[in-house]
């Protein structure tokens, strides 16, 4: 526990002394924050906007009976609501991808690996210093995000089909995941890439499916539902067991000073 | 006591095979030279000692443990400076060494006190606050020494510990080896500065994917060159040749100028023999010293086989 705690002191050592990666974690979710919340409260303080026909056909069941302005707040929110789940994505491959490949650019991998330290216990140190920023970054800003849905609600129902059970599950659930399936995929991928911005793309494969769950629900080809919310909870949680298992295989003394190009 | 101990050492790659039959037995307390040119094995063979890396098959014991088998108590018995320092340049000279020394298992009250012992003793004291991203590459090479150090380790790797330092600074680390001796601390060092080795190292390896030699570095000259004097007369050299060739002792005679080079067997012995024929003979004898061959010779001839 000790060498974990030590490698996650360095590690922030670092990151305060990144200032793109300082940002990323600060101004990110601040961003998405402004964006969400900003576009909620306009959308219901505007009534030519809320009215817009657009948005009055986007109908969903837990919608029925609210007015147009109302229906229209609360799709924009559903929609920026989803935002949230990209947050831990974007910050953890950043993170991750600066930590991992930044110690193969700067050749301390091997001094590193040369101490008694476990693997396990670099990796997990390591995995901890980006899975904590990107978590805490994102249920912190979710929260506002949540404070100013009930502050800026045109109704309490507005509010409840916005944080609705479903959201709940992916807000509280799939965003850790997310993070460790990111965290993941920085690891493999730093295995063959020697520039963080180069992994960090990587990350694409993650958020696209995020943009067609967005795309999907605006279009009104689903609903996302509890039951569907947890569905998708459990595959990530085998996602993620598949990916923890990759991972470790991958970083592994022998492998890293071998076989990482 | 051996603190190194290999037995038929064998790593491969695939098909490459980059150590082969390595058979090493290094006493505690001694400074082991291993050269070799680039690409001869030598970073893999440290590789597997400091238990980085497995091995293909053989055995090998390091500090009292069994590579393979106590790798955490070998990492934590061994220190290593690596081809490159490999240092975190966001941090500081200081942050970096206590962040070593804890990974070492270094108590968090004694890795300060480690890191300023190291620090001051390789001249790093006064620029200890400053970022490591904007040192030297002799300074950087300084402070990687001291974070093989700062655990006491009982073994040393040390690869190429001179290489970008100055003078000043190369006699410091040289002083600091001996004195990493003297403590009873083994030094495993590579380098291709020869004249460093010759003065360090009590043993010294040759390799090239397998050993080629091992032997103290002056039973590596006298085995490949034997012993030797050189005379240098007044006037032509030539001219006492034959007086040379007429003792039995002598193996050979060589001439440049006015130096003789005589080949012997016991130069202790044979020395005031020979002196003594050549002045009887009417030789005016300007200068007498031993031949001596540089390790580079020695070197060149081994690793050319």
């Amino acid at each position: 526990m000790d060498k974990i705690l030590v490698i996650l002191n360095k590690e922030w050592l670092e990151i305060r002394q990144q200032r793109t990666l300082l940002l990323t974690i600060l101004l990110l979710p601040l961003l998405f924050t402004v964006i969400s919340v900003g576009t909620f409260i306009t959308i219901g303080i505007l009534p030519h906007i809320g009215n817009s026909s657009t948005l009055n056909t986007l109908s969903m069941p837990t919608l029925a009976g609210l007015s147009s302005i109302e229906i229209a707040q609360a799709v924009v929110g559903l929609q920026m609501s989803l935002l949230y789940v990209l947050l831990p994505i974007v910050i953890t491959s950043v993170i991750a991808s600066y930590s991992i490949v930044g110690e193969k650019t700067s050749r301390t991998l091997e001094p590193l690996l040369a101490t008694p330290i476990r693997t396990w216990e670099l990796l997990l140190g390591k995995s901890l210093s980006a899975l904590l920023p990107a978590i805490v970054a994102t249920w912190l800003a979710g929260g506002l995000f949540i404070l100013c849905v009930a502050l800026f609600s045109l109704s309490a129902r507005v509010f409840a089909a916005i944080v609705s059970p479903a959201w709940l599950i992916v807000f509280l659930l799939w965003t850790p995941l997310l993070a460790l399936i990111g965290i993941a995929v920085m690891v493999a991928v730093s295995s063959r890439v020697n520039d963080p911005r180069t992994a960090q793309q990587f990350s694409i494969f993650l958020v696209l499916p995020i943009i067609a769950l967005i795309i999907g629900q605006v279009s009104g080809l689903y609903v996302l539902g509890p039951v569907f919310a947890f569905a998708i909870f459990l595959l990530l949680v085998l996602l993620a067991i598949l990916a923890i298992w990759i991972v470790t295989r991958l970083f592994q003394r022998e492998v890293i000073l071998t076989r990482w190009k | 006591m051996n603190a190194i101990e290999t037995y038929k050492l064998k790593r491969t790659f695939g098909d490459l095979v980059a150590v082969d039959d390595l058979t090493l037995a290094i006493p505690e307390g001694t400074v082991f030279g291993f050269l070799g040119p680039n690409g001869a094995g030598k970073t893999t063979t440290v590789r597997m000692l400091a238990a980085l890396i497995s091995l293909t098959s053989g055995t090998a014991t390091v500090a009292g443990h069994k590579v393979g088998h106590d790798n955490t108590a070998i990492r934590q018995s061994v220190g290593i400076l690596t081809e490159t320092p490999g240092l975190y340049d966001r941090l500081s000279a200081e942050q970096n060494l206590i962040f070593f020394a804890r990974l070492y298992d270094v108590p968090a009250s004694r890795a300060t006190a480690q890191a300023e012992h190291y620090l001051r003793m390789l001249d790093l004291w006064e620029r200890r606050n400053e970022h490591v991203g904007g040192f030297s590459k002799g300074m950087r090479q300084k402070l990687a020494i001291a974070r093989a150090l700062l655990h006491e380790p009982k073994v040393i790797f040390l690869d190429e510990p001179t290489a970008g330092l100055d003078p000043e600074a190369s006699r410091i680390v040289i002083d600091f080896i001996k004195e990493l001796r003297a403590e009873g601390r083994t030094i495993f060092l590579t380098t291709h500065n020869l004249p460093e080795a010759d003065e360090l190292c009590d043993t010294i390896g040759v390799f090239r994917t397998q050993l080629v030699q091992v032997d103290t570095p002056r039973n590596l000259r006298e085995g490949l060159f034997g012993h030797g004097t050189k005379i240098r007369v007044a006037g032509d050299a030539s001219t006492w040749v034959s007086t040379v060739q007429s003792l039995p002792f002598v193996r050979h005679v060589a001439v440049q100028d006015s130096t003789l080079s005589v080949a012997l067997d016991n130069p202790d012995d044979q020395n005031p023999l020979l002196v003594q024929s050549l002045v009887t003979a009417g030789a005016q004898i300007r200068a007498v010293e031993p031949i001596s061959h540089s390790l580079e010779e020695v070197y060149m001839q081994l690793v050319g086989k």
